[in-house]
């Protein structure tokens, strides 16, 4: 495995309209949570404003004041898909967000890289007339805005700015553990979807906590005829293909979380090999894989499950029986395997006390 | 017997006669067929330019109704209103925008898309009230009656399905002129088949249905535009509701499900299937991720069979 890619390593690039289409595709390879409207809008969008390109930086080729601040989805997919976006929002977040702060910020980075998230920072970069920093927040993709390498390094998401479609801007300054309580019913109330800017830190301390080298990762991985492994830079195993065989509603294991959305539980037979029945718990995110009842791959890493037809990944709340999926898993980033990692990310982070 | 027709190239259409679900000579003429059943594929057929009214907010150039169309496909108006995802209003309906455009937009095909009608579609039921009041005779589909994604698809679709209707009642004319009084069906895209009446109005859901068509009839042995016409008949009205619905707790999921199970029982009749044949064959609930509990989308087939 080459290393994942390294901060300080010179300019990563430009996404203009030429890239974009690689960017696009990379952005989706192992993205849950893809609801294909709001991805085709988030990439028409983003199309529509990016002109002559948007730069990517690495964090360490910065100078170490620069101000970076995240930018991301948050909500539903599907709500951003029904209610359209005005075309503001990325600037409004980050706008407000400074205006909270004193001072301009001079580069943007994503939260995470899946699929939408990949494309509204490159559409607040655009906007704001800044470069998008090589890296994000994550790896991968985790259902909540604190579960970030930054939190892990120590920067909190706050103060964190939310733009909505209907003009509304909502600046939340509070202790790092309540964020997600403030920020949910405000994201509900705006619609269902939202934009944040967060994490407002300076790119020495950026360079430091991302997970470095993913944008410029996806563009490679993106590229038409390139194999799929190449958009997880830590290494991705295929657990097994197979039939869905149910998608049952699931008690959440009887642990009191304040997780979005309700869990859920897809049964899918192996087909060929030793025909396994491989249960998947889902909570947003695919959180567990039990393979006769052994646990075989659990978050921090990313488990998705892949169609057979098409390969594009399957959202959880699209997986039905009788779909025939491949089921990966991509390991996360190192990070998210240690102590602190695992408590943030790990499948106790999810209501499973294993 | 059942008579299969596939409308390919002109100049005829290729009948074939079915009993009992096999191909039998054909008798002379149609007499005694208690339905035709016809395969037609729409793509390709004439487009009429429609006026497509979107409910919602302001949104960038290229997320704009008719956007990516090709010139002379419409006119397209903006106007306020429409519903969030947990049935909140937006906005009220400009109502008064909605009549001018109506009035002044000088088309008769029309298809009317809300923000949030998955949910609730109040505002597109209000939207046809004014423009069937402002323009008399205009033909007025509703994208809530498409399934499915996002708010540009089902509007896409039912752009189409309004563009395609004056085709589509040219189409069912002509059969309804060549079998008088012999009840006739489209073969829908996928599976199964709908009514006249509902091709008329939603000829959309049959714009594969002679593709649809001739790959049963090719999996039974057929081949060709005979394939399609026997495939056509072997299939029975077919209806599908989609819906996003907010259920608090098992009992009101239970009774949302069984209003959208009423829904696409009395839509699946619509369609042409006689009433105590209709029944529901499938049903799907997805929560939705990221939204707090208890909005899902709920999917519905209703199946029947022709009187």
């Amino acid at each position: 495995m080459t290393s994942p890619g390294t901060t300080g390593s010179g300019a990563a690039g430009r996404i203009g309209a030429a890239e974009l289409a690689a960017y696009v595709a990379g952005s989706r390879l192992f993205a849950t949570g893809a609801a294909e409207s709001a991805f085709s809008l988030a990439a028409d969008w983003a199309g529509s404003v990016i002109g002559d390109g948007v730069e990517v930086v690495a964090a360490g080729d910065l100078p170490q004041d620069v101000r970076c601040v995240a930018v991301s989805l948050v909500g539903s997919t599907t709500a951003l898909g029904e209610l359209l976006p005005s075309g503001d929002e990325p600037a409004r977040a980050v706008r407000a967000l400074e205006g909270r702060l004193g001072g301009r910020a001079g580069a943007v980075v994503a939260l995470n890289l899946a699929a939408e998230n990949a494309l509204i920072p490159l559409v607040a970069a655009a906007a704001l007339g800044v470069p998008l920093v090589d890296g994000d927040g994550t790896g991968r993709v985790f259902p909540l805005v604190e579960q970030t390498t930054f939190a892990l390094g120590g920067v909190p998401a706050t103060p964190l700015a939310l733009a909505g479609a209907s003009g509304e801007v909502v600046v939340i300054d509070t202790a790092a553990d309540r964020v997600e309580e403030l920020l949910r019913p405000v994201v509900l109330s705006v619609g269902g979807w939202a934009v944040t800017a967060c994490y407002p830190m300076c790119a020495g301390v950026l360079a430091r906590v991302l997970v470095p080298g993913t944008v410029s990762r996806l563009l490679r991985a993106g590229a038409p005829g390139t194999a799929r492994a190449v958009a997880a830079p830590y290494g991705v195993r295929t657990l097994c293909r197979g039939r869905i065989l149910a998608v049952e509603g699931s008690t959440g294991h009887g642990a009191e979380l304040a997780l979005p959305s309700l869990p859920s539980s897809i049964v899918v037979r192996e087909s060929g090999g030793l025909g396994r029945l491989v249960r998947l718990e889902a909570h947003n995110e695919i959180v567990l894989a039990l393979a006769d009842g052994a646990a075989v791959a659990m978050a921090p890493d990313q488990i998705c499950m892949i169609a057979a037809d098409g390969g594009t990944v399957v959202d959880v709340d699209k997986a039905a029986p009788g779909m025939e999926v491949e089921i990966m898993v991509v390991r996360a980033a190192p990070v998210w395997h240690t102590g602190p990692g695992l408590a943030l990310g790990g499948p106790r982070a999810f209501g499973l006390p294993l | 017997m059942i008579l299969g027709v596939c409308l390919g190239r002109p100049p005829s259409p290729v009948t074939v006669a079915v009993r009992d679900g096999v191909p039998v000579p054909a008798p002379r003429a149609a007499r005694g067929a208690r339905a035709v059943c016809v395969a037609v594929d729409l793509d390709g057929a004439p487009l009429a330019p429609v006026a497509a009214i979107r409910v919602g907010g302001p949104c960038p150039e290229v997320l704009k109704p008719l956007v990516g169309w090709p010139e002379g496909s419409g006119v397209a108006a903006i106007v306020r209103g429409g519903h969030s995802l947990t049935g909140r209003p937006l906005a009220p309906l400009d109502t008064e925008a909605v009549r001018r455009f109506a009035e002044g937009c000088g088309l008769s095909d029309f298809a009317v898309t809300a923000t949030g009608s998955p949910v609730l579609a109040d505002h597109e039921l209000a939207v046809a009230s004014i423009v069937a009041e402002a323009v008399p005779g205009a033909r007025i589909t509703l994208s809530y009656e498409f399934g499915g994604r996002g708010l540009r698809e089902r509007e896409h679709d039912a752009i189409l399905s309004a563009a395609l209707g004056p085709h589509a009642g040219r189409v069912a004319d002509e059969v309804a002129g060549r079998w008088p009084g012999v009840p006739a069906y489209f073969a829908r895209s996928g599976s199964g088949l709908v009514s006249a009446h509902y091709f008329r109005r939603y000829p959309l859901a049959c714009r594969a249905g002679a593709t649809a068509a001739r790959d049963r009839g090719t999996a039974a042995g057929l081949a060709g535009d005979a394939a399609a016409a026997f495939g056509a008949t072997a299939g029975g009205p077919e209806a599908q509701v989609e819906r996003i619905v907010r259920a608090l707790g098992r009992a009101e999921l239970d009774r949302a499900l069984r209003d959208a199970e009423d829904e696409v029982l009395t839509r699946v009749v619509s369609a042409g299937a006689a009433p105590g044949s209709a029944r529901v064959v499938e049903t799907t609930v997805n929560p939705l991720s990221y939204l707090p509990d208890g909005l899902y989308r709920v999917r519905v087939t209703a199946e029947g069979a022709t009187p």
